[in-house]
């Protein structure tokens, strides 16, 4: 038994045992993982490539810009790849950076200083192929500690959307296969918001929900009469305190969650160390080992199941092999992809689980660029109001090819993502001029911008993929992703789409508007990469069945969303974290009864 | 729901609050620029005054420190690209001075001054010529600098946030 968080490693993992389940990754699939297999009396090993980091310590939340020496913003020798630098080849401008460090885009934001730490170094973990922004954390909890808390359910819109509109496939589960498993993800974790009975967006079990500003509530009032919603954010944050976990805090407003990459120093937003792993470590039954790179899954050629898993130790680099009765991969979709295809032998040639030959295909996310901002005029040279403390802004469901609706030139939908009034630091640099006018500009206007940004559903196709290149190595020397992946057609008429209907709600509104956007940023922005290992219940056409049993290995599960059969628009940490406890749940009955 | 803030999440709190000590820069370093020459540093005292001056609402980018602020980022800057823009912005701004009124920028009085900025600030959203260029850089990096100072957040924008609230401001959704 380990006393310490996390333990100090690695001779604290017992080689020659056999655990019941070895789980790569800690992040929301690998700690729900943890959380509810320990939970069942099971003994679980948990491997994290990265170290732990207490953010408690590090994010330091409440911190004014000019209480650090750099404003927040990370050291000199720091790079943030740009925009231009994805879309002239992300591998050649990491190459050729002369930075030291180089990170993805997200690191490009104020306030990154606190983060640094938490996204890997791009020079040590590159990727070939088409261009796409990859934002990867290697650290307990993954991106967790800095994700954007956007908590939304799927419905039967998407578990069910070739029923809708004939394409691709439908989920091998409907909505009320996971629905109780919504349940217990909300009350356990907590989940913020307003309930609003839409069919679309089903409502979670809500704790008490942020406020909206003045132009928001006017907002709502506007697109009520256009059959919209503007529904306050649907934060995966406790806005009042969960009795049973006694490492996280209720939310108190302070907003720093939209100041920095993200992230909460007293983990009122979820994050995986605090909201599942420590719950997991406190049963007796994890053992969790940090620097851990797992390269391979091993296998019985006899039997054909999964035995356990190799790794290097991270900075020595010596390897291990550890022993399983299950293994879980949630190393995030396309680092699970990414395993299973590494994890090639005479009984799996293509990789394990893949004789389907759809590991790693029907790659599928979320589009994001196009954007409208503005400000409403009543606010304008208003005194300012406290706008940002709450953890987030506001939310407009898809109102898309729904039920009764004139079909749209492309298929699915698209949701924004809004804020609006005072934030800490104004839109300065974008107001034109210099001196007293400018000045007074900056301050009048600071309190009356409203901006959306929207996300849409990219189509699962086939042809969008990733697969392992053999001649490039991480700094590991595990061979790296190649990428054949980009937005079309259906994409592309959806961008036009959401600015058109974007400036139209605001025009509505009677809100000034400032710019419309309709570019799509390069392919990954939204950080919702899915689909590369589809659950479905034809094993010639899917990679897992309906619990994320490989269809040819019953012991080996991927829990992640590589298993999401469609991207929806909704964000996918909620249904990730739901469906992984469903499937855990079931494991842990199959191994109580020796079944797998 | 809870209205008071229960010992436990205090503590959180309070923990989550201690800062590790940022390096702050002692009385007599805040005084000496550590990368432009003396000259340089009082034409970017004055430059950044005049994009962001004081008013009666606020103090301007000289109370904010602001030249201080710029200075210790480009003296530390891992590029050479970056130092080269301002030692060659500065410069170019004198050059146009001296093209127009035989005088360097701090020598031609306020008015020929400001018109000269505004001349510059013309394609401040496409600069295209070196001083137009550098204009763009100043108002950036002046901006930046006074939008994350203690004055620009609490006197000037008079930011309310960064604190603990019991129940969050604003409007329910009905």
């Amino acid at each position: 038994m380990l006393l310490q968080f996390p333990g100090p490693n690695p001779n604290e993992v017992d080689l020659k045992s056999t655990y019941d389940a070895v789980i790569v990754g800690s992040g929301a699939a690998g700690g729900m993982a943890a959380y509810v297999l320990t939970s069942h009396g099971l003994k679980v090993l948990l491997l994290e490539a990265g170290k732990y980091q207490d953010t408690s310590k590090i994010l330091h939340s409440m911190e004014w810009p000019y209480d650090h020496p750099r404003r927040g913003n990370k050291p000199p020798d720091y790079h943030a790849l740009t925009v231009n630098e994805y879309n002239i080849r992300q591998q050649v401008a990491v190459e050729k950076s002369p930075y030291p460090k180089v990170q993805s885009y997200v690191q490009g934001w104020s306030g990154t200083d606190y983060s640094k730490t938490l996204v890997v170094d791009e020079k040590q973990n590159p990727y070939t192929g088409t261009r796409y922004a990859w934002v990867r954390s290697r650290a307990v909890g993954g991106k967790t500690n800095i994700w954007g808390r956007l908590a939304l359910r799927l419905s039967d819109y998407d578990f069910k959307a070739k029923d809708h509109d004939g394409y691709g496939e439908n989920w091998p589960i409907s909505y009320s296969d996971i629905e109780p498993y919504y349940d217990k993800v909300d009350l356990y974790l907590g989940i913020s918001g307003h309930p609003e009975g839409l069919p679309y967006l089903p409502d979670s079990k809500f704790q008490r929900p942020n406020k909206l500003t003045y132009s928001e509530l006017h907002f709502r009032e506007t697109l009520k009469g256009m059959g919209r919603v503007v529904t306050p954010y649907r934060a995966g944050v406790t806005t009042e305190g969960l009795k049973h976990n006694k490492y996280r805090s209720r939310c108190y407003g302070r907003g720093a969650c939209n100041r920095h990459v993200g992230g909460c120093d007293i983990h009122a937003a979820f994050d995986s160390p605090t909201g599942l792993i420590r719950p997991a470590w406190d049963t007796g039954n994890l053992t969790m080992r940090t620097n851990a790179t797992v390269y391979e899954v091993t296998v019985d050629k006899d039997t054909g199941k999964a035995t356990g898993v190799s790794f290097l130790d991270s900075e020595s680099k010596q390897s291990y092999k550890v022993k399983a009765k299950s293994v879980i991969l949630a190393a995030s979709t396309l680092e699970s992809a990414r395993l299973l295809l590494l994890s090639k032998s005479s009984l799996y040639p293509n990789g394990v689980g893949n004789s389907s030959g759809h590991v790693g295909h029907n790659f599928c996310e979320h589009m994001m660029g196009p954007s409208v901002s503005g400000f409403m005029k009543d606010l304008v040279a208003k005194p300012r109001t406290l706008d940002d403390g709450k953890p987030g802004g506001f939310y407009i469901p898809r109102f898309r090819n729904l039920e009764g609706q004139k079909p749209s030139p492309f298929l699915r939908g698209y949701g924004y993502e809004g804020s609006s009034g005072t934030t800490m630091l104004p839109s300065s640099v974008s107001t034109p001029g210099f001196g007293e006018e400018y000045k007074k500009h900056v301050r009048d206007y600071a309190g009356a911008t409203i901006e959306i940004g929207a996300f849409g559903e990219v189509l699962p196709r086939y042809e969008n993929a990733v697969d392992i290149d053999p001649d490039v190595k991480d700094a590991w020397g595990v061979p790296v992703l190649k990428f054949s992946y980009q937005f079309g057609e259906n994409e592309r008429k959806m961008a036009k789409d959401m600015a058109t209907s974007g400036r139209e709600m605001f025009e509505a509104a009677k809100f000034e508007v400032l710019s419309t956007s309709d570019e799509m940023l390069p392919e990954g922005w939204s950080i919702h990469e899915l689909g590369t290992a589809r659950m479905g219940d034809d094993p010639k056409t899917s990679v897992v069945n309906q619990f994320q049993q490989c269809h040819d290995v019953k012991n080996l599960l991927v829990v992640d969303g590589s298993t999401h059969v469609n991207a929806s628009c909704q964000n996918p940490t909620w249904t990730i974290m739901a469906l992984c406890w469903r499937s855990c749940d079931h494991l842990a009955d199959q191994l109580s009864k020796g079944e797998v | 729901m809870s209205a008071t803030l229960d010992r436990r999440d205090l503590l959180k709190l309070l923990s989550a609050s201690v800062l590790a000590g940022p390096l702050q820069l002692t009385a007599a370093e805040k005084d000496k620029p550590l990368f432009f020459s003396p000259d340089e540093f009082e034409l970017l005292d004055t430059l950044t005054e005049q994009i962001i001056p004081t008013d009666s609402h606020s103090p301007g980018a000289h109370a904010a420190g602001v030249p201080f602020y710029i200075d210790r980022t480009v003296a530390e800057a891992f590029l050479p690209d970056y130092k080269e823009a301002w030692k060659t912005g500065l410069a170019e701004l004198n050059r146009l001075s001296f093209e127009e009124h035989k005088h360097p920028y701090l020598k031609i009085g306020k008015e020929k001054q400001l018109a000269l900025l505004a001349l510059l600030a013309k394609a401040e959203q496409d600069p295209k010529t070196a001083g137009e260029k550098f204009f763009a850089l100043l108002k950036e990096d002046t901006a930046y600098a006074y939008y994350t100072s203690d004055i620009g957040i609490h006197k000037d924008i008079e930011y309310k946030g960064n604190v603990i609230q019991m129940e969050f401001a604003g409007y329910d959704a009905v």
